[in-house]
């Protein structure tokens, strides 16, 4: 993993937000999709995918898209992935020069359409509240077209929500620290904010980065806020996370059951191999593993 | 269903939802190239461990325990499969039979293909067949799940030692009166030890009218209408009731076997005669003391007599159900437990000396609850000796560790009822004729009247059947002090 080393002059304010919990009645809802490949054949690859939002008021409450199955091959896989972009989003402003992505890939980019789809869905519906992503607000990759991020975000904006994006993993580093290992003595929650960040192009940060710590004795995470909503309703919203979602280990309950609502368990993958078999006929085939075949007991295997 | 795996005569298989099996149930594995198959009986039923089940589950109650509500959009209806996969389950199985040109073998060696087995559901009627389990003297024990008839052959008790076992209110008395009924109508002689007078309305239906039976029943109570009259007791029997019930000393004995010669002798062979020589012989007063207690023990029973018309013969009784088929029914209800030590013990050395003698061919004995009244040593004079004689026995119990082990060992036919209690089914589990998994996984399970067959009554297939009604007065019964406030 690349990691992205930050400038002093540029790091984080070392004067930590403090937070307080607003009970304001508002509701949380999150976004998260899985992906998974379920088994390759003799012409491509099977790969399902699945949404889940989440969302809190008083109570939660799910909606679970999916599993959606592909049997993704090098003749159809263009056809696949167009024919979903198409399908999910209007295309008429987005640059058109991006190829479609290789066999290997189609399994994360499926994925990312259709997390993208339920994030402008979520963001279009949604009034007054707070959306949860997962990940950051970073752009310009093939997954995530700064053109879509920024039409979500502005859906967002429209109706009054504030986009919240949790990312468990950083590659923002400080002195050789990643940003959420930087010890601070301040008494959590509070935020510290990463100011003046400029990734290289094609790459923009849609969102104003901050290192977030919610909970007494728990996990930071890197917590990126929509750079066009102003600074203070940016801390109101994330003390109305505290007031109105669970945030055990310093993460909210909305996104981690979204998370956990979207995962595929071994019973499924094989529930999903059992209706491939059943209803289309498809011989999955199991390819040798050649680390294992060529090391024996020292091939640690391909993944 | 889908061969799984096999270790030792255990085979493991996987089933579906949709396919009915339950515990007890036999399947043919068959492997069609090979021309041979595997006839096995479920003895457990597990889930199957698929990988993930533990995270399904917890993702269905993340909200403090309570089910998270929301909609799931399906559009492929893949949640059919993920739960027909979740309610997979994982069949335990036991080779019974190897089956090879129609014929059977008890042999568990060979091993299926995997792939190119077929596992079905094995009817009992097949199996039956299969088995060849037929003859000509039908006993219709019940129904087995299938609505069929579990059907056992006579002759299969023949000569046999049988347990009836189960706890307490399962159907153990009910199913030795229909082994009984059913011996009787083929021309058996059966004595029966009735506990608690349970068999005595045998002969009547349940709404008292005399059934077939009725004049085949003979209940004879001691102390009633069954009593012995000193002359005619041979000294062997008298010696065994005062040695094995009354525990009279070997020097004692010895005496009183010089009592009884004098009296004998003399012509003078009665209870009067007999306190009256204690009295006067000439014997070491420690020796009389002990011949006086046992005396009295004798004529307190009321079972001795010295009005020989009062004496009801056994001896008749067995004749008469010699002829046609009948049953004595010793009822010991409200018999002292010395009282019943003498009486069985006069009954058995009866029997033997009737059946040494070939004045009797055989005779099935059902004994209840034996450990009450048999002395230690009739436990093994049980298993070997007496059967020789043609003494077959069968024992019912709810208390089965009352049973002596090599009893297990050698019987038969066990007819198991229903065990909760571990130590309970450990001990029936040391029976030779069937394995330890077998009766403790589905002897556990089994429902009220419900009975797992054993042994070679069933051709060592162990079957479960529902034993079915009889229409015999009930007697017997529990007294109960709420019964008229109810």
């Amino acid at each position: 993993m690349q990691t992205i080393q930050l400038e002093k002059q540029y790091a984080l304010r070392l004067q930590p937000i403090s937070l307080k919990s607003r009970p304001e009645e508002t509701v949380v809802a999150a976004v998260d999709t899985s992906s998974m490949k379920i088994g390759e054949t003799d012409t491509g690859v099977l790969i399902a995918v699945r949404g889940a939002n989440v969302w809190k008021q008083r109570s939660y409450r799910y909606l679970r898209l999916g599993p959606f199955i592909f049997h993704v091959t090098e003749e159809n896989r263009k056809e696949v992935y167009n024919t979903l972009q198409n399908a999910y989003f209007n295309l008429k402003h987005e640059p058109k020069h991006q190829s479609s992505p290789s066999l290997l890939q189609m399994q994360t980019r499926i994925a990312s359409l259709l997390e993208k789809w339920l994030q402008k869905m979520l963001s279009e519906t949604l009034s007054n509240g707070l959306i949860l992503f997962d990940g950051s607000l970073t752009s310009g990759t093939a997954d995530a077209p700064t053109q879509r991020i920024t039409e979500i975000l502005s859906a967002a904006r429209e109706g009054g929500n504030v986009v919240l994006a949790f990312a468990k993993m950083t590659r923002l580093s400080l002195n050789g620290h990643r940003i959420t290992d930087l010890p601070s003595k301040h008494k959590p929650p509070y935020l510290l904010q990463m100011a003046g960040i400029k990734p290289k192009p094609p790459l923009s940060f849609l969102g104003d980065v901050y290192v977030a710590r919610l909970a007494k004795g728990s996990y930071s995470f890197r917590l990126d806020i929509d750079k066009e909503t102003p600074s203070e309703r940016r801390i109101k919203a994330v003390e109305k996370l505290l007031g109105n979602d669970v945030v055990s280990q310093g993460y909210p309950e909305t996104l981690r059951l979204a998370h956990i609502f979207c995962t595929f368990t071994a019973n499924e993958v094989i529930a999903m191999q059992h209706f491939i078999a059943r209803r289309y006929g498809l011989r999955i085939v199991n390819r040798p593993d050649m680390h294992r075949l060529l090391f024996g007991p020292f091939g640690k295997g391909e993944s | 269903m889908k061969l799984y795996k096999k270790d030792g005569n255990i085979v493991q298989i996987l089933s579906f939802p949709n396919e009915s099996v339950e515990k007890g149930d036999y399947l043919l594995i068959e492997e069609i190239n090979a021309a041979r198959a595997l006839i096995v009986q479920i003895i457990e039923v597990q889930f199957a461990n698929i990988p993930g089940i533990f995270e399904e589950l917890l993702r269905s109650y993340p909200d403090g325990g309570e089910l998270l509500r929301g909609e799931d959009f399906d559009p492929l209806e893949i949640a059919p499969h993920i739960t027909y996969i979740q309610d997979a389950r994982l069949l335990i199985c036991k080779i019974r039979a190897t089956v090879e040109n129609a014929n059977l073998s008890p042999n568990s060696s060979w091993l299926p293909m995997r792939s190119q087995s077929t596992i079905t559901k094995l009817s009992i009627s097949t199996l039956f067949k299969l088995a060849r389990m037929e003859g000509n003297l039908p006993v219709i024990l019940g129904g087995t799940k299938e609505s069929s008839l579990l059907t056992i052959d006579a002759s299969s008790l023949d000569g046999r030692l049988n347990i009836v076992t189960g706890k307490k209110e399962t159907g153990k008395s009910h199913l030795s009166k229909l082994l009984m009924l059913n011996l009787i109508k083929y021309g058996a002689t059966v004595v029966v030890f009735d506990l608690n007078g349970e068999y005595t309305g045998l002969g009547l239906t349940s709404d008292g009218k005399r059934n077939a039976y009725y004049d085949k029943i003979h209940v004879l109570t001691p102390a009633r209408n069954f009593k012995v009259a000193l002359i005619q007791l041979h000294l062997h029997i008298l010696l065994s009731v005062l040695v094995h019930a009354l525990h009279l000393p070997g020097a004692s004995a010895r005496e009183f076997r010089n009592v009884w010669q004098f009296l004998k002798e003399k012509g003078n062979l009665s209870l009067r005669e007999l306190g009256e020589a204690i009295r006067s012989w000439r014997c070491n007063q420690h020796v009389r003391d002990a011949l006086f207690s046992r005396y009295y023990a004798l004529v307190n029973s009321g079972f001795f007599t010295d009005n020989v018309a009062e004496a009801m013969l056994l001896e008749e009784c067995l004749f008469k159900a010699r002829e046609k088929g009948g049953a004595v029914v010793i009822n010991l209800r409200n018999t002292s437990s010395v009282d019943r030590r003498m009486v069985v013990e006069y009954i058995l050395g009866k029997l033997v000396e009737l059946l040494t003698n070939w004045k009797l061919k055989a005779v099935f004995l059902f004994a209840e609850e034996a450990h009450l009244y048999l002395r230690e040593t009739y436990w093994d004079d049980i298993v070997t000796r007496m059967r020789h004689f043609g003494i077959f026995t069968t024992f019912v119990t709810n208390q089965p560790d009352t049973i002596r082990e090599n009893i297990y060992r050698q019987a038969d036919n066990i007819f198991l009822f229903n065990f909760t209690n571990e130590h309970d089914l450990e001990t029936v589990s040391r029976a030779s004729r069937v394995d330890a998994e077998t009766v403790k996984s589905i002897a556990r399970d089994l429902p009220p009247h419900y009975c797992l067959v054993l042994g070679k009554a069933v051709k060592d297939f162990p079957m479960v059947v529902k034993v079915k009604s009889l229409d015999v007065k009930t007697m017997g019964e529990t007294r109960l002090f709420f019964k008229d406030m109810n």
